[in-house]
């Protein structure tokens, strides 16, 4: 199980060894641990996908898509129109307790929104890369709506990109069955569900979904892949979604510290030498 | 000699829960295992290693928290400064008690504990502090205390923690040692194993005041390299559940000089190490 606190006398090893290039278990500091990915574990999901990161962290994920009506709100008449014509993705992430202590009680909900609210807002527009219009199966009335949810089954570290990385494996993985449309006339339409699982396809633009480079700022040095003890050193922690094309999708700091600018523009450029 | 039979039968067996022991009624049931319905045989409920003493069977489960001796080594992490104690997470089922009448005061002096110590306890340990202590006893209601009064004890610097399964260590002579390499390995009794760099000090010249200071001396690449790399060789260890003694580690750093630190955290570099020390293990055995 994960500690919690670290000494003084810890975290002080840690620091300098990051300034030496060389980490607690080895590693460098753009050095990632093995990661052991598995896709359609759960017979009963549209996809699903396992990740162990370093055989310690655990992330299960899985894809369910449903039939549903499409968001209609929205104060603006254009706003509105746009979403009558999509689908939509809703995201649920949940850290087991048994995973660490910090997941027990009530200290787990902040982490569990933190982590819902970020998987949402990346893959919940353009940047997500889903190809949400084509979730829409008749505007303005039913649509795809893809429900995934992610389980924390251990932790040993680095949860966010074990997460976006099985979300992306989990989503590759998903297969949406084909609706038929029929016209009945005057405007009425009618759909089915096609039953030949043959004709049965992946989600559009699955391919452009972002994963997740992390980095740790500790000292004056930025780190990926953290380990438990090195993520209680952290000052700062920066998120940057990219794309396979290398295009960043999304930024998000978490953390009490602070990052300066030009550590910050170095840490963004970063994510190109670990992908 | 129907007694040594019975007893052969018995050691080193493996159980796994719902395994039926014995279906002989002449036993006492004891932890880790219950009686079937028509209470005809005795089942374990965990999975471990049979222990006998007498007409008593218990199980000892391998995947358990740590539960002490009296005069065991442990590594500790304190998690809370109170009145006149702090409280430690020792792997156990819940935190010992280092009271502050049981650690030695720097300068060497033995003396009553004042209130002005009182008032400067976190000098000595803050939370979050690694210390080496030992078991010194358990009360009635099942809390622990420790006790930190010799030299060899204390606050843990220059290295890292592991944490592994408390069963893989085994009690022995002493829990210092320092290995060929030229690091040192404190092996905590519950499973939490310290790796730091060598300190060439004896104990007598080990300067009183400094026993409780937050720095860390100067460690330079090659000794961190080592250090990682026994850290990393003892994770194999853990995670293929092999035991964990000084010629084990030593044995599993030999083999894995072939592969560069970062690698072991690689599976078949872990296991090309254990298969190696396993198979050392077997030639020294038949030596002897």
């Amino acid at each position: 199980m994960a500690p919690v606190l670290i000494s003084a006398l810890e975290a002080d090893y840690i620091l300098k060894g990051i300034d030496d290039n060389l980490r607690a278990d080895g590693r460098g500091r753009l050095d990632y641990r093995e990661v052991i990915l598995e896709t359609g574990l759960i017979t009963q999901a549209h996809g699903s996908a396992r990740c162990r990161l370093g055989e310690g962290t655990d992330v299960l994920v899985g894809v369910k898509v449903d039939i549903g009506t499409v968001d209609i709100d929205g104060t603006e008449e254009e706003v509105a129109t746009v979403k009558a014509k999509r689908g939509r993705v809703v995201c649920n992430v949940e850290c087991s307790p048994i995973a660490s202590q910090q997941f027990a009680g009530r200290g787990a909900d902040d982490i569990n929104n933190e982590l819902t609210q970020m998987m949402s807002r990346v893959l919940n527009g353009p940047q997500g890369g889903l190809n949400l219009e084509k979730l829409c199966i008749i505007p303005g009335k039913a649509c795809w709506i893809v429900y995934i949810d992610a389980l924390v089954l251990d932790y040993a570290g680095n949860i966010v990109d074990t997460m976006f990385m099985t979300t992306r494996a989990a989503l590759f993985n998903t297969q949406v069955p084909k609706a038929i449309i029929h016209d009945l006339g005057d405007g009425e339409v009618e759909f089915d569900l096609s039953e030949d699982v043959e004709e049965w396809e992946r989600i559009e633009g699955w391919e452009h979904v972002p994963i997740s480079v992390t980095l740790n700022k500790i000292g004056s040095r930025h780190i990926v892949d953290a380990t438990p003890l090195e993520e209680l050193t952290t000052e700062a922690k920066l998120h940057v979604m990219v794309n396979r094309n290398g295009k960043i999708c999304g930024i998000q700091k978490s953390g009490s510290g602070s990052i300066e600018h030009s550590l910050l523009s170095e840490m963004v450029q970063v994510h190109i030498f670990v992908i | 000699m129907f007694v040594r039979t019975q007893r052969d039968n018995f050691e080193s067996k493996v159980v796994t829960p719902g395994q039926v022991i014995t279906a002989d009624t002449q036993y006492m049931r004891g932890h880790g295992t219950y009686l079937n319905e028509e209470e005809s045989s005795h089942i374990s409920s965990v999975a471990g290693v049979v222990e006998r003493v007498n007409k008593l069977i218990t199980v000892r489960p391998l995947h358990t928290r740590y539960t002490g001796n009296i005069g065991d080594l442990v590594i500790g992490r304190i998690t809370e400064v109170t009145n006149k104690r702090w409280k430690v997470d020792i792997n156990s089922r819940q935190d010992a008690v280092l009271l502050l009448s049981a650690i030695n005061l720097p300068g060497g002096v033995q003396r009553r504990k004042t209130e002005a110590d009182e008032l400067q306890m976190r000098k000595f340990f803050a939370e979050g502090d690694l210390l080496a202590a030992e078991f010194q006893g358990s009360f009635n209601d099942g809390s622990t205390s420790l006790h930190t009064r010799n030299l060899k004890y204390g606050k843990l610097r220059n290295g890292s923690l592991i944490v592994v399964p408390p069963a893989l260590v085994q009690r022995c002579k002493t829990h210092f040692h320092t290995l060929s390499c030229g690091v040192d390995v404190t092996l905590g009794l519950n499973g939490y194993i310290w790796v730091s760099k060598h300190s060439s000090k004896n104990l007598d010249e080990l300067d009183p005041e400094a026993i409780y200071s937050n720095d860390n001396e100067p460690v330079d690449r090659s000794t961190r390299e080592t250090i990682a790399r026994v850290c990393n060789c003892i994770n194999a260890l853990s995670r293929h559940f092999m035991c964990i003694t000084d010629t084990i580690i030593a044995y599993a750093y030999e083999a894995s000089l072939k592969y560069p630190v970062k690698d072991l955290l690689k599976l078949e570099a872990m296991e090309f190490v254990t298969t190696e020390v396993r198979h050392k293990l077997s030639v020294v055995r038949s030596i002897y």
